[in-house]
């Protein structure tokens, strides 16, 4: 006795068990990636605070240039008294 | 001496983050889908974050008090350092929460009354350092700045309680009324991240402090200059 010819293994449906239209649905399955979150948190965390940092240090580079400024204005002053005659 | 402090106390922050970044990630137990799984890793310095904003808002405050008491440039330096580090530290919190929270919830952000009352509180501090930065040094905007000091700490109650007042998404897990971390090593992890972020802030209050004493000093010394210079006399 011949036997009917079985279905591929890789298709589980037949063409009427498919899809025939897309609904929209609230909420479902998160799938965004655990890592990927975990690993832009992190980075974010890391980037803000060597910002901070570096606001900090570009802030202190300039009372340096400030206070350069300010000495060399004092060095080409006239001393108090030892001006003309 | 006086350098001497700063310098250790940076040594020990660069240590203890060194210790605390890789314990979080290699050594802590993954949790429960529901708490974000992987995401709920950010938990170990989402909340000493919390705790570093909370402190930022109280140096701000004490500092504001004592300036309103007897205004000097020390006083106000520290109360402008405290709510800058509170606008850091509340920056992390409000970008690292909304990560976890797209895990854990699957949304970035809801107007849970946690997140809301954190939201105005870092407005609030973001308000002071952008008046000290762009109103000028005189008397009154100090003044003023000091005012909204004191009163943003009052805030900071109501981001403390707000979800034992008003409930909410956001979960409560350590402190009162919370069901505790399931492993030591959370607990561990947890106390690693105060350790090395409650060391950070100390570090960025002082380093700050300093900065606004000395750019008040240099004001001061820039406008006797011009003051005694010839073209003045």
């Amino acid at each position: 006795m011949q036997q009917a010819p079985q279905p591929a293994p890789s298709s589980g449906t037949t063409i009427q068990d498919r899809s025939a239209q897309f609904v929209a649905t609230s909420g479902g399955d998160e799938t965004t990636s655990a890592e990927v979150l975990l690993v832009v948190a992190y980075l974010a965390m890391w980037f803000l605070v060597l910002a901070f940092v570096a606001i900090s240090f570009r802030r202190l580079a300039r009372l340096s240039e400030r206070i350069d400024s300010l000495e060399a204005a004092g060095r080409t002053q006239p001393e108090p008294g030892g001006g003309e005659q | 001496m006086r350098g001497a402090l700063p310098t250790l106390l940076l040594a020990i922050t660069a240590i203890a983050f060194g210790v605390a970044v890789p314990f979080a990630f290699l050594n802590t137990p993954t949790a429960q889908l529901a708490a974000g799984g992987l995401a709920q890793k950010i938990f170990y310095f989402h909340v000493p974050a919390a705790v570093a904003m909370y402190v930022g808002g109280t140096v701000c405050f004490g500092a504001s008090i004592a300036y309103l008491l007897r205004d000097t440039d020390q006083r106000d330096a520290l109360a402008r350092a405290g709510a800058e580090v509170a606008v850091l530290f509340g920056a992390l919190v409000l970008s690292s929460g909304p990560l976890w929270a797209k895990k854990a919830w699957g949304v970035y952000w809801t107007w849970d009354p946690r997140l809301t009352t954190a939201l105005l509180s870092w407005s609030i501090y973001v308000a002071i350092v952008v008046l000290r930065q762009f109103a000028g040094e005189g008397s009154a905007e100090r003044r003023f700045a000091a005012a909204i000091g004191v009163l943003g700490w009052f805030n900071l109650w109501l981001v403390h309680l707000s979800v034992q007042l008003w409930g909410g998404n956001h979960p409560t897990v350590v402190g009162r009324g919370g069901g505790g971390l399931g492993d030591p090593r959370m607990g561990q992890a947890l106390g690693l991240g105060f350790l090395a972020v409650l060391l950070l802030t100390a570090v960025l209050v002082w380093l700050r402090t300093r900065l606004h004493v000395t750019e008040a000093r240099l004001e001061r010394a820039e406008q006797d200059a011009l003051a005694s210079s010839p073209e003045n006399t």
